[in-house]
């Protein structure tokens, strides 16, 4: 009798040991619920987070949302970042957060134009009468596209999320995400948009980044740790596993999506080896190499977008969280069903 | 010695408070990205001269540019409802919708269906100045001394010689009211404008610049271009104040100057 | 002086007036001004004076009635207004207010300067040519409208209580001047004032109104030669066209209340 009283206690106590590890953790997106953020998604709707010890909420970012002042702000503990840019900026501005994880191997940046006008190849992309790009875009990765491949400020319009300029104007060019604007012009255009990724033409910045303060890597590195280990196994169980739960979430978040789109995007996750080749296939999802960072910036000073001692490239990543094979051995489990 | 007092009392605010915020943000030790000490703005706004000049100059083409066409519709348009109640009726209710017209909703709108960046920037900042003038001169043309109607009426007067004699002079001192009040306006709605729907490439004012700033997480050179913006603010103000006492201080209430020597 | 073969400048007979509320504001009203003849309407507020003035300047038609007078003719500058407020253009100089009966005839400043000059002079402003109306006192400012009303050496001159708003030594200093003025250029002067003693010392004639609805119901000839001295106001003769103008103009507010 009073050996049964002390097991409940004990339990009680565990319980509530464990209930107190559930560590409360903003993460900020950079745009509104897509298929490019399924991985976390994914980790919060089948309880990975949890299993960590991690109470996660995402917070989304949008059009008109900035959310990447928040990180240095402490209003939120990591922030996904869509490239490299983002982070050599940072380190140049003294900011201090730092690079943890690299989720995607290839940023899914692209120009989209329409079919049988000529734009076939990526060179005569540069002649496009009109090139609608967003301002982060025209702010960033555009300055790279003038001096490496001579596009022109001329042709330049602002891109305001919205596909009619682009749809209507059959010699204009635009930008997206190679894994998701096309499925929507398919859609509302009718047609397959001819697609030139970025980074088959030497725009060789990973992308879907996890920053976090560096305070934090000094002060709660196991805390950071846990947190990447669970966004890469987040992402295994998107890309291979059974996303149902991860879909419903994002949909809640953001309503205009459909499973459909999400599908149709995961499809080109994968045939384009965004999430999952070169260095992740060996190192795991999230795998990140100093040498490439190096020679993105090497070629970004060529661009003339920084000058070679602005930015100290040792404080923009760090690797002690990555390549370490995390989540390749449940990936061969799910992909051999 | 009171006019010195006068020109001096602000500057010397300006001075105290700015020294304020460059010793309150090296006590507390408030990093440069958060918010950056006057100094640091400084320094920022010099070294990217070249390139806040080139865009201050091309928000204040925008800005008067838009303030002209608002002038010129403004004044054409109230003549004509002034001689005709009829049209005044119909269409007065159009430009009220032009007045509500929030300009974040309608610039991308006004981006796609309008070719030229330039011109689409100079609608927006257009459709945010344009009413105040429209309105003000509309009841300037209708506030004429009625004893001086009958009097150009007695002497047979044309309806030119009217409307440049009585009717223009008497709308005057409500025109420059409106026009101080679409100053202003003009500005904000050229830099919301190219804030929310963009500006494309070499023809870019203050508004891309804080957002290039604000992407590249500079933000002493955000906040160096929006203190050009607010200094922009303040000269515009000033301008259309000093014109305004120009023309009408010799005989307008407005600008007349009491006892105490302060304006009323 | 009143000639009684000529025939008279204005001439108002059985004139009224309904307004479009449909208030009555005169019933068959008949008046007559001669040439060079002083006449004043003196009657308590809302007895319809103005509303005589104004049809007499072309500004107001009458419901009934016919009126026949300069302003109605094709003859322009013939007749001039003065209202009770200076009315001046406040953005305009004293020289610009004074030339603007001229200018709107299409003679420029060049051609009208020395005639506004002169006129200016004959009131005592010619210092004041570049002023404008909010520098000057409102003596001054009446002083440059009967100034701007003359410059077309009008017919007939009509003034709607003109001195109403200024103090009794203003008033009488311009009551003075006015006659001289007037005595000077034998313009035809229709003159409205609700004050007795303006009105005996400035008229030949005075037309004592009642009012709702308008009606002329005393007529008083004043028959003191001109020049008129500032003796004539503390004489014998004065006090006693005062207090018959009084006594009739008691009976005109008893009329009205009776009629109420």
């Amino acid at each position: 009798m009073i050996w049964r009283f002390i097991q409940s206690l004990m339990l009680m106590v565990m319980l509530s040991a464990t209930s107190h590890a559930q560590q409360a953790v903003t993460f900020a997106t950079n745009w509104k619920a897509q298929a490019a953020h399924g991985g976390f998604y994914q980790a919060v709707a089948d309880g990975t987070y949890k299993k960590f010890g991690l109470d996660v909420t995402i917070r989304q970012g949008g059009p008109q949302v900035n959310n990447r002042p928040l990180l240095p702000a402490r209003r939120i503990d990591f922030l996904m970042t869509g490239n490299l840019l983002h982070s050599f900026d940072n380190v140049k501005n003294d900011i201090p957060v730092i690079v943890v994880a690299a989720m995607f191997q290839k940023d899914p940046q692209a120009l989209m134009a329409h079919p049988n006008q000529g734009y076939e190849n990526f060179s005569a992309l540069k002649n496009a009468p009109i090139a609608l790009i967003a301002k982060d875009g025209q702010f960033s990765w555009w300055q790279w596209l003038k001096v490496a491949h001579g596009f022109k400020d001329e042709a330049l319009r602002p891109y305001n999320y919205n596909l009619g300029p682009f749809l209507s104007q059959p010699k204009s060019i635009q930008q997206g995400y190679s894994v998701a604007e096309p499925i929507y012009v398919e859609q509302q255009g009718k047609f397959k948009p001819v697609v030139h990724l970025l980074s088959d033409h030497g725009y060789s910045t990973y992308s879907t980044l996890i920053e976090t303060r560096a305070e934090t890597v000094k002060n709660n590195p196991d805390l950071v740790q846990r947190f990447v280990d669970a966004s890469i196994i987040g992402w295994v169980n998107f890309m291979y596993g059974d996303r149902t739960a991860a879909n419903a979430r994002m949909l809640k978040d953001n309503p205009e999506i459909t499973v459909a789109e999400i599908e149709a995007s995961v499809a080109l996750m994968k045939q384009q080896g965004i999430v999952d080749s070169g260095d992740a296939s060996v190192d795991g999802i999230g795998a990140m190499k100093p040498a490439r960072i190096a020679d993105f910036y090497t070629q970004m000073v060529k661009a003339g977008l920084y000058q070679a001692k602005d930015v100290d490239l040792s404080k923009v990543a760090t690797t002690q969280f990555v390549n370490k094979q995390v989540g390749v051995e449940l990936k061969k489990i799910l992909t051999k069903q | 010695m009171k006019r010195l007092t006068d020109v001096m009392l602000p500057i010397v605010t300006l001075f105290l408070f700015a020294t304020l915020w460059e010793f309150g943000v090296r006590w507390a030790n408030i990093p440069a990205y958060t918010l950056p000490a006057p100094s640091v703005i400084l320094h920022s706004l010099i070294v990217n001269w070249t390139s806040l000049a080139a865009s201050w100059w091309f928000t204040l083409q925008i800005t008067f540019g838009a303030l002209l066409l608002a002038c010129s519709g403004g004044i054409l348009i109230a003549s004509v409802f002034s001689l005709s109640p009829a049209l005044e009726r119909a269409f007065f209710p159009i430009a009220v919708v032009l007045q509500v017209t929030p300009i974040v909703a309608v610039a991308p709108l006004i981006l796609i269906y309008v070719d030229s960046t330039t011109a689409a920037l100079l609608l927006c900042a257009w459709i945010v100045a344009f009413f105040p003038i429209l309105s003000n001169t509309v009841t300037g043309l209708r506030m004429t001394d009625r004893n001086l109607m009958d009097l150009f009426r007695l002497y047979r007067a044309s309806p030119w010689q009217r409307l440049k004699l009585l009717r223009a002079p008497s709308a005057l001192p409500y025109f420059l009211a409106g026009l101080k009040i679409s100053g202003g306006l003009s500005l904000i709605g050229a830099v919301t404008a190219e804030m929310v729907a963009g500006a494309a490439g070499r023809e870019t004012g203050l508004a891309s610049r804080i957002l290039e700033a604000s992407f590249r997480t500079e933000t002493p050179k955000m906040f160096a271009a929006l203190a050009l913006l607010v200094l922009t603010g303040v000269l515009i103000f000033m301008l259309f104040t000093a014109l305004s006492r120009v023309l009408l201080a010799h005989w307008h209430d407005a600008e007349q100057l009491t006892d105490t020597g302060r304006t009323l | 002086m009143r000639h009684a073969t000529a025939k008279p400048l204005v001439e108002l007979s059985e004139v009224s007036k309904r307004f479009k509320s449909g208030t009555l504001a005169l019933s068959d009203i008949s008046l007559s001004v001669d040439a060079g003849e002083f006449v004043t309407l003196l009657g308590p507020s809302g007895c319809g004076k103005s509303t005589v003035l104004r049809m007499v300047a072309g500004l107001d038609s009458p419901s009934a009635g016919s009126v026949h007078a300069p302003a109605l003719t094709t003859d322009k500058d013939s007749t001039a207004f003065v209202f009770q407020e200076a009315t001046l253009m406040p953005w305009a100089s004293v020289f610009d207010n004074v030339w603007l009966p001229l200018r709107l005839q299409g003679l420029s400043q060049r051609e009208s300067k020395s005639r506004v000059f002169a006129a200016l002079k004959s009131v005592g402003l010619e210092d004041f040519a570049s002023s404008f109306p909010s520098q000057l006192s409102g003596g001054m400012r009446m002083r440059a409208s009967i100034t701007r009303a003359l410059i077309t050496d009008p017919k007939i001159l009509l003034m709607d209580e003109p001195f109403g708003a200024l103090d009794d030594f203003t008033r009488q200093k311009l009551n003075d001047d006015l006659l001289r003025w007037q005595q000077e250029r034998a313009v035809a002067t229709l003159f409205v004032t609700h004050n007795i003693a303006e009105a005996v010392f400035l008229s030949q004639r005075v037309l004592v109104m009642q009012a709702r609805p308008g009606k002329i119901m005393h007529t008083l000839r004043i028959n003191e030669p001109y020049p008129r001295t500032p003796a004539f106001r503390t004489s014998m003769t004065f006090l006693n066209y005062c207090r018959e103008l009084s006594v009739a103009l008691e009976r005109a507010m008893l009329t009205e209340t009776s009629a109420q």
